[in-house]
């Protein structure tokens, strides 16, 4: 069926933070944008009391969870399945894929993340942590042999950093960031965050006073490295930073820029850009939830960012949706795109077919067809890479779907010598950014090391773990609740996220094979972990050694096969590594269209109205959590196609 | 003779103390104590929750602290014992949860095991800006008391 309807200037797909900025920032601009979401209608609705009704329903739903997994407050689709992580398991051998959960996972090893397929994406579980980029992470072929160099600098990325951390809310201390490759000069001359840095947790107070000497050193591979410890720059909200000037990102004809504003705002009531007396120039205010903006100004310390926040202090990609012109923004959710049409003559798309459905659960749907002057697909870098293999499209270069990468996370966990309270406060406060950047490069894989705030919950379930064998083992009344208060308080879990090298044998293909209750393609991932990991993997054991020795930690840490199934030996010892929900690589930027599928404005090298947004587009992934790098190139799209549809 | 309900329900919280290492108060402070006691009478057999509040009573009546607790340790906590629903009460109380399913939202964020931790259910009893960077409050009371 094709749409009896006006040709938009901009068809987006996806409401996750991709395709909110480029909405949002088109529509403010003028511009007529269809955004085509493949969740439920209800989670979208900027209605107040609906938007409401529908988070707590969400909040209602994790309570009732068995397992608080990163998707379980939200629905989970038959018609536009989520991959979820409590579907992981391991592969028997080749030729026999797990098709447990959405994604047919045909190894060796399973991909160890999980994405969420809805109205604002996965900003509604994502943790928030918001390091950008290092320098060196733009150059990773010349400096150190590995992977690719970006066809941008972290230089030329950096005025849309500072608009995606003025989108996002971002609280932190420029003035704290160090480490290998990170400096004040990575930041503007007396650049701030919008907000103060958020509180570093009590624990990482106990933690970091082990390390009271004026230089703290770790070795690794026989070299000596600073063990420092750094505020976590993060997209949940905190006091208003009184120095910080920006209020908001305006696009300018005349100069044909995307601007950060000081004294000019896009007011949503004239749908104007007008300047700000300054004399009634205010502080930064902080962005509240979707249902009522005094509402979440603070994060107020629910612990559970992943999965849920229950106030909205935590960024989600709805807060950007909202500030779109409603008025040229039309949504159609339960919209799930199936193909790229692309015009056999030009190259050029020439329309998206989409499927709708009524009813989740049935496998019914009706076909049709949207046309606009130019389209984004922001669907996520495994939806992204399984829709241009479904339509033949952007693949000259035969890398769309490869170099799928991901943080693989060695975790480490003992128990402090005091108690420390976790499972309080924000997931991670401060990270340790020793391993960042170096020559190790060249043999193995940088990391950024969080400290995390929630105990041994990630790798073994606790605190429900601990209860489950106290009890089991016969521990009842006093001698019970003094053992959890003796156990739990004291956790201490270290991530060592390791950066996945590009291999494009790591890849989502699609078969007609494994198709969803709609017909369309399941993403098929080829996945392993190379030496270059493993590696890191060794190293990091060895530097948490050290940590948890200097620290008076005792080592719970047990790798195992049964604990979870990417489990890899290296030199004789078996390694656990956990995916970080980082999906990253599936569609690369590059310098050119024989090896990469978009250019630096992630416009597709085969298809002139056809861009990319979103993780994909990232040639390599840094140590950095990717929201900050991928809404940075967002914007920097949203720019590039505003300049074209003035032509 | 034939219980009352209400006797049963008393039992049930008498026992709980001893069971979850949490005073009375702290335990009717949770607000569950009727939808904990209805859910293990839902699931369980009832001749064998009957055997189970008859023993629950008499090892009630023992006395001292002591004796109680070593009376639990014999005739409640084996697996054989009521076909483990001792164990089953515990984990109720501490997460929330009966035979691995969340008995529903009020039980998740009720778990003792927060208190136990010092800490508060994920996602619900949030403390406030900035708490998580100060030692947890403790509350002047004692701690222990039954």
């Amino acid at each position: 069926m094709k749409d009896r309807e006006k040709e938009y200037d901009v068809v987006i797909l996806g409401s996750g933070i991709g395709g909110a900025i480029m909405a949002k920032t088109l529509t403010q601009a003028g511009k007529s944008v269809l955004l085509l979401e493949a969740g439920l209608e209800a989670g979208i609705s900027m209605d107040k009391t609906d938007a409401f009704g529908n988070y707590m329903s969400y909040l209602d739903r994790f309570y009732k969870a068995p397992a608080k997994a990163p998707n379980s407050p939200y629905p989970n689709l038959k018609d536009a399945p989520s991959i979820d992580v409590l579907d992981i398991q391991a592969i028997e051998g080749c030729n026999k894929p797990s098709t447990k959960g959405y994604l047919v996972q045909a190894g060796p090893l399973p991909f160890g993340s999980d994405c969420l397929r809805g109205p604002g994406g996965t900003t509604m579980h994502w943790l928030g942590s918001t390091p950008r980029m290092l320098p060196n992470d733009f150059q990773m072929k010349t400096r150190y042999g590995q992977g690719v160099d970006w066809p941008i600098t972290y230089k030329d990325l950096m005025p849309y950093y500072e608009m995606a951390e003025l989108e996002i809310g971002v609280s932190g201390s420029v003035a704290e960031q160090k480490g290998p490759d990170v400096s004040k000069n990575n930041y503007g001359v007396g650049y701030n965050f919008p907000m103060k840095k958020i509180p570093q947790s009590y624990l990482d107070a106990n933690v970091m006073g082990h390390f009271n000497r004026p230089v703290n050193k770790v070795n690794m591979n026989g070299k000596e490295y600073e063990l420092m410890f750094v505020s976590t720059p993060q997209g949940r909200n905190s006091i208003p930073n009184p120095d910080y000037p920006f209020r908001d990102i305006t696009w300018e004809p005349a100069e044909e820029k995307l601007k950060l504003q000081t004294n000019k705002y896009w007011n949503s009531e004239t749908k104007k850009v007008e300047k700000i007396d300054a004399a009634e120039k205010e502080n930064y205010v902080p962005v509240g939830a979707i249902w009522n903006q005094n509402e979440g100004h603070r994060c107020e310390g629910n612990a559970s960012c992943v999965p849920i926040c229950p106030v909205q202090a935590k960024y989600n990609a709805l807060k950007t949706l909202r500030r779109a012109d409603q008025e040229k923004l039309e949504i159609r959710t339960q919209s799930v795109a199936s193909k790229v049409l692309i015009d056999e003559k030009t190259k050029e798309v020439s329309g998206i077919e989409y499927k709708r459905y009524d009813n989740d659960d049935l496998p019914t749907f009706e076909t049709h067809v949207t046309k606009g002057r130019i389209y984004v697909l922001a669907a996520s870098a495994i939806e992204n890479a399984k829709i241009l293999l479904a339509s033949d499209a952007a693949n000259s270069s035969d890398q769309v779907g490869r170099n799928l990468m991901d943080h693989l996370c060695l975790l480490t966990w003992g128990l402090l010598p005091e108690k420390a309270y976790p499972f309080r406060g924000p997931g991670s406060t401060t990270n340790i950014p020793t391993l960042r950047d170096g020559e190790f490069r060249k043999e193995h894989a940088a990391c950024i090391i969080p400290l995390d705030n929630w105990g041994w919950g990630w790798p073994v379930f606790s605190p429900g773990s601990d209860v489950a064998s106290a009890v089991s083992g016969g521990m009842f009344g006093k001698e019970l609740r003094d053992h959890i208060n003796g156990i739990v308080t004291r956790q201490l879990l270290l991530h060592f996220e390791c950066e996945q090298a590009p291999e494009p044998s790591n890849r989502v293909t699609i078969d007609p094979e494994y198709l969803d209750p709609i017909g369309n393609y399941r993403p098929v991932i080829h996945y392993d972990a190379s030496d270059y990991m493993k590696k890191a993997f060794e190293a990091s054991k060895k530097v948490s050694d050290q940590i948890f020795a200097d620290a008076g930690v005792e080592d719970h840490t047990a790798y195992s096969a049964d604990l979870d199934p990417d489990y890899v030996e290296y030199n004789g010892k078996g390694y656990n590594f956990w995916g970080a929900g980082h999906i990253v690589g599936t569609h690369r930027m590059g310098n050119s269209k024989e090896n990469s599928v978009v250019d630096s404005d992630s416009k597709t090298w085969d298809h002139d109205n056809l861009y990319l947004v979103g993780c994909g587009n990232m040639p390599t992934l840094g140590t950095s959590n990717p929201t900050l790098t991928m809404s940075a190139l967002a914007f920097k799209t949203a720019e590039a196609i505003l300049k074209r549809l003035k032509k | 003779m034939k219980k009352s309900k209400v006797d049963d329900l008393q039992i049930f919280l008498e026992i709980s103390v001893y069971l979850t290492g949490f005073n009375k108060n702290e335990l009717l402070g949770t607000g569950m104590l009727d939808t904990y006691y209805n859910t293990v009478a839902a699931n369980s057999n009832p001749e064998i929750l009957d055997f189970f509040y008859v023993e629950a009573r008499r090892i009630l009546s023992c006395g001292n602290e002591d004796e109680i607790n070593k009376e639990i340790k014999l005739n409640l906590i084996p697996d054989s014992a009521y076909r483990g629903l001792a164990k089953n009460i515990i984990t109720m109380w501490y997460m929330g949860n009966w035979g691995g399913q969340v008995i529903n939202a009020e039980s998740y964020i009720q778990g003792l095991v927060w208190d136990a931790a010092e800490t508060h259910p994920p996602g619900a009893k949030q403390p406030g800006y900035g708490s998580w960077s100060e030692r947890p409050i403790h509350i002047n009371c004692k701690k222990h008391s039954s």
